[in-house]
């Protein structure tokens, strides 16, 4: 597009990212999604008079393992601040979040930009709580309030501006999302709010070092959406500048519909949060021991699995890339392979049959019950003859989701493959002598008819011969009489 | 020397989100003007290099345990509100400008 | 005619001697109540229905040999401050106006489960901004011993309820002297713990870093026994100290010697000291000094910057505690429609009194962009000055003694017209709240007729040595048994 030769395009992202506790940031009341109004809520979250904050434990060590996974480094100290602004959704009137020490600093994502890998680099991740929910119906004169989400807690992920288009913009959330899911720091599934995406966007004439003027898109809740409101304000900002004009900071939101941008506020001054040092909570110290015992807990990261993958099972870097797209995936496959002896074979089955079946069902690789060894047990029957591979795969649904151990279920099915030479052969001739007029029709040319006689011998022996075998006997057979 | 004005006393009040009369307002600038005035004598105090206090009582960061406590019942949750609706609190519907930074 | 009650340790010897019910001891209290309050105006709420079930139920366990506590059976009073869970709690503020709190204070929890019964619930300035009591939107309470004048502030009706005999021990809080200083204006025993040393949970925050919550009695020791059973580490205050209830009553040993008190030198020189004041407060230390103590002087050369760097910390912290008033999810609600900015504007306009406005300004104000460094900031750069003034003070002496307040009792209106006046008066309880150090205020006599209160601060956790000296104190002296005259 016109706009990329004549401007370069400066994105940041801020993103927060529900964190996969069990409790609230600072109430013991628990994190649930969709439920009744306030059915989640104590007296913290409510801001009742005599309310206090109490830090959750586990909350600090998933934003720590989040950070230490992108390279950040933990501050030692780190102070949560009062942010205020009065919002119905926001019951103390005031965010507890961090200001001007945050958890951490520094770090860097790599995404697969067009030209290839890049690293975005990370300013800062800091914690702080959500808010609660603000429910407006159309013709209410009235807002609801639901106090559920206040107090749920996120960290708030910023990126330096480093971010060239609206495709990279993309690639870092996909990557994020990877991230967070791998060390188990969140769910991080947009659809559910549990990652939410503001975009800074402005241009800059190409050459241009300084920053300029940025406005701020905010509620995205898709991938696509982000890069389609990126898309947008970029086309919006280049057209406003070539013409002359001067962008004017504000805060928009998109209209995924019209696929719209508009305006939610013009910013004249910037917002008086009047940040102090929170008084009922005192700083976050982390020693280095404590910040170490989290950074060994850590998983090997994506790309050094997708890395080590390709190198020690010789895999292709699209399918390594593929296998490292789920950590449970990853493991899974790996100890499959493990137990199997031909990691390219297990990769193959898990890429094509395994992936399909979970399309199917919409289910994560997290959702597997069928053990590595079992899978594993399953593709062995293949290789020894003694399963059809057709008959593997309508078994695998079943098996992967319920578990349970192949060669029993193979037994009981009586899915044995007949790979008896003698019952083979005459299950063919019978075929044949069934079918005088396919025979003929082959004999006469007619190709066709060989898979017509294949399906009837596949038929009589209940699918259980392997494929290949039989279109060898056939083909034997039929020669003969051409 | 003026500390504060009368403007700036409304522009505070919005923040604070208090609504203050002609009158009520006037008095209020003379009143925070009076004591701005009396704790200026802070400022020639000297501070260099000194550390703001943050905590009196030097203490190692308190934490959870991530295990659900009791809750208040949704019922009890809204029985000091002023207009609940079912188990939502409900306020004037917000907006546009209204919306939080 | 009614009689005062008389102290804890009075109460109970004749509880567990059997001269007295809980029962009846609680309809005392009431009867003290009803033939007092019409012109003492103490109390916001009382629980009659349920104080006397407690009772009965404390007078079961007794008969059954099992008292949970030093306090089983003992009627008190709480500030209304200090939520319990099913009763109103208003802060003495029209914005709180029907409310009930859901939950209890720790402190609350703590008395309940320690058999106290709880009389009810004792008038306040408005969210505990003010040293007067008169910031009560149900008019001010007034001094037992002269109606025409103040209790101080802001845990007037507490101190005016003990002073008065209703009951023997009451509840307040205390922030820049909220408990001290009425203590010392009625003529009864008040104590601020260390900070932390009593949780928060439940008190309804006024400047977060300076609240604490604390006792009132007639004795020192009894001060003790009530502080002891409230005290100790709270899971869920963050700022709670990570340590276990106190037993403060076993450390009153009677003996100061080998202890040195170190007498304010600034005491001297704050403008508006009261003679008077000044000589009784002398005269109490040199009854110290015969009782064995070492005197010599103090100085912190930054008192007198103290309460300018305590208003700033304070109204800040208030103005950010108390933005969560809004009328959406309790209180009261402003009517007549509008829009939601309306509806927050008119409602905190109507709902707080105008000293709270005051102090919501200027704390916004002090925490806005531009003004942060200047004012907030350079205030808690100040605190750190005032505490290392303690920390060297103490390098010296055991315990700080001084006058609690400048004067006496002042009239009713006399200072409410100039908001910086009333600031003033609380020169000498301020520093302790920035420290966060213990410290008492016990009678020390009287002065044309109105009481006068000698405080004594001690070192961070030294709780004991400061109730220690107070108790000292008044095994040699009976100051603190005059009554006023009710």
């Amino acid at each position: 597009m016109s706009a990329r030769l004549e401007f370069e395009t400066v994105i940041g992202l801020e993103v927060h990212v529900q964190l996969a506790t069990r409790t609230k940031l600072f109430s013991s009341a628990d994190v649930s999604y969709g439920d009744a109004p306030n059915h989640h809520v104590t007296e913290v979250c409510l801001a009742l008079p005599g309310a206090l904050p109490v830090l959750n434990g586990r909350a600090v060590e998933l934003a720590v393992r989040a950070a230490l996974a992108v390279g950040c480094k933990v501050q030692p100290h780190s102070v949560f601040a009062r942010k205020h602004y009065f919002y119905p959704d926001l019951p103390k009137a005031y965010q507890i979040s961090q200001y001007e020490e945050p958890l951490a600093t520094g770090g860097w994502l790599e995404i697969d930009a067009a030209e290839g890998p890049r690293r975005i680099g990370i300013t800062r991740i800091h914690m702080e709580e959500d808010a609660g929910k603000s429910l407006h119906e159309p013709g209410d004169p009235e807002t609801q309030v639901d106090l559920n989400r206040a107090g749920v807690p996120l960290v708030e992920i910023v990126s330096e501006p480093e971010l060239r288009s609206a495709e990279e913009a993309g690639a870092y959330l996909r990557a994020w999302r990877l991230l967070l899911r791998w060390v188990g720091a969140s769910d991080a599934d947009m659809e559910k709010g549990q990652l939410r995406c503001d975009a800074n966007v402005s241009l800059r004439p190409r050459g241009e070092t300084r920053l300029g003027t940025r406005t701020e898109i905010k509620n995205l809740n898709s991938f696509r959406f982000v890069e389609a409101a990126i898309r947008a304000e970029v086309e919006r900002q280049a057209k406003l500048l070539r013409a002359g004009g001067k962008v004017q900071q504000a805060t928009l939101g998109f209209d995924p519909e019209r696929g719209r941008l508009f305006v939610m506020r013009v910013k004249e001054n910037a917002d008086d949060y009047r940040y102090f040092p929170d008084p009922d909570l005192v700083p976050l110290i982390l020693s280095e021991e404590r910040i170490e015992a989290i950074r060994r807990t850590l998983p090997e990261l994506p790309r050094a699995r997708e890395q080590r993958l390709q190198q020690e099972h010789a895999l292709p870097a699209e399918d390594a890339r593929t296998l490292a797209s789920s950590r449970a995936l990853a493991d899974w496959t790996e100890a499959a392979a493990r137990a199997h002896g031909r990691a390219q074979s297990v990769a193959n089955w898990v890429l094509r049959d395994v992936l399909a079946a979970l399309r199917e069902r919409d289910a994560e690789p997290e959702a597997i019950r069928l053990t590595p060894e079992g899978f594993a047990a399953l593709l062995r029957l293949v290789d020894a003859g003694r399963l059809t591979a057709r008959s593997a795969r309508s078994l695998l649904p079943e098996l992967l989701f319920s578990g349970g151990d192949p060669e029993a279920l193979v037994r009981e099915r009586g899915l044995e493959a007949v790979s008896d030479a003698g019952a083979l052969e005459r299950a063919v001739d019978e075929a044949l002598a069934a079918n005088p007029k396919a025979v003929e029709a082959f004999a006469a040319g007619d190709a066709k008819s060989l898979n017509f006689l294949m399906g009837r011998v596949m038929r009589r022996t209940g699918g259980k011969a392997d494929p290949a075998r039989v279109r060898e006997l056939l083909s034997e057979k039929l020669g003969g009489r051409r | 020397m003026s500390r504060i004005s009368r403007a700036e006393v409304e522009r505070v009040a919005h923040l604070a989100r208090l609504r203050l009369e002609a009158a009520e307002a006037d008095a209020m600038t003379r009143q925070l003007e009076a004591i701005l005035g009396y704790v200026a004598q802070l400022e020639p105090v000297d501070t260099a290099g000194v550390p703001a206090t943050a905590h009196v009582m030097e203490l190692a960061t308190p934490l959870r345990d991530d295990v659900p406590g009791a809750l208040l019942p949704a019922e009890q949750a809204v029985a000091n509100a002023p207009a609940p609706r079912g188990t939502a609190f409900t306020v004037p519907r917000v907006l546009d400008d209204e919306a939080e930074g | 005619m009614s009689t005062p009650l008389p102290g804890l340790g009075e109460l109970r010897a004749r509880l567990d001697a059997g001269e007295v019910s809980a029962q009846e001891l609680t309809a005392q209290a009431f009867a003290r109540l009803d033939a007092v309050e019409p012109a003492l105006h103490a109390f916001l709420f009382t629980r009659r229905e349920a104080a006397l079930a407690e009772a009965v139920e404390s007078d079961a366990r007794r008969a059954r040999g099992e008292p949970r506590s030093a306090l089983d059976g003992i009627p008190l009073a709480l500030k209304d401050n200090i939520v319990q869970a099913g009763e109103p709690a208003t802060c003495a503020s029209r914005i709180l106006e029907g409310y009930v709190s859901p939950f209890d204070a720790t402190a609350v929890a703590r008395l309940r489960a320690a058999g106290a019964v709880i009389v009810g619930r004792t008038n306040l300035d408005e969210f505990a901004m003010g040293s007067s009591t008169e910031n009560s939107c149900r008019g001010p309470t007034r001094n037992p011993w002269d109606p025409e004048r103040s209790p101080g502030g802001s845990s007037g009706g507490s101190a005016a309820a003990v002073a008065a005999g209703v009951v023997p021990l009451a509840l307040g809080s205390d922030t820049g002297g909220s408990i001290r200083q009425p203590a010392a204006l009625c003529g009864v025993t008040g104590m601020k713990p260390t900070y932390g040393r009593v949780s928060r949970r439940g008190l309804v925050a006024f400047a977060s870093s300076l609240d604490q919550i604390g006792p009132f009695a007639r004795t020192a020791a009894d001060c003790a026994a009530l502080l002891d059973a409230i005290s100790g580490h709270d899971p869920r205050d963050s700022t709670s100290l990570p340590e276990p209830p106190l037993a403060t009553s076993r450390a009153l040993t009677g003996d100061v010697a080998g202890l040195t008190l170190g007498w304010l030198r600034e005491a001297e020189s704050v403008p508006g000291v009261a003679p008077g004041v000044l000589a009784h407060v002398r005269e109490a230390v040199a009854e110290l000094e015969r009782a064995g103590a070492k005197l010599r002087e103090v100085s912190l050369p930054h008192v007198p910057h103290a309460i300018a760097a305590y208003y700033l910390i304070a109204m800040a912290e208030a103005s950010s505690n108390l933005a969560r008033y809004d009328g959406v999810r309790y209180g009261r609600r402003a009517s007549g429609g509008g829009s939601l900015t309306e509806l927050y504007e008119r409602t905190r306009a109507e709902g707080f009194g105008a000293e709270v406005k005051r102090r919501v300004l200027l704390g916004t104000y002090v925490l806005s962009a531009g003004y942060y460094d200047a004012y907030y900031r350079k205030a808690q750069q100040v605190r750190t000055l005032l505490r290392r003034d303690f920390e060297a003070a103490f390098a010296g002496c055991d315990a700080i003694v001084l006058p609690t307040t400048p004067e006496t009792a002042f009239r009713l209106g006399e200072k409410s017209g100039d908001p910086l006046a009333m600031y003033l008066s609380d020169v000498f309880t301020v520093s302790a709240n920035l420290a966060g150090l213990p410290g008492v205020s016990l009678p020390c006599g009287l002065d044309a007729g109105l009481p006068v209160g000698l405080q004594i601060l001690g070192r961070p956790l030294e709780d004991a040595t400061v109730l220690r000296i107070a108790d000292a104190y008044q095994r040699r002296t009976d100051h603190h048994l005059a009554r006023p005259p009710l």
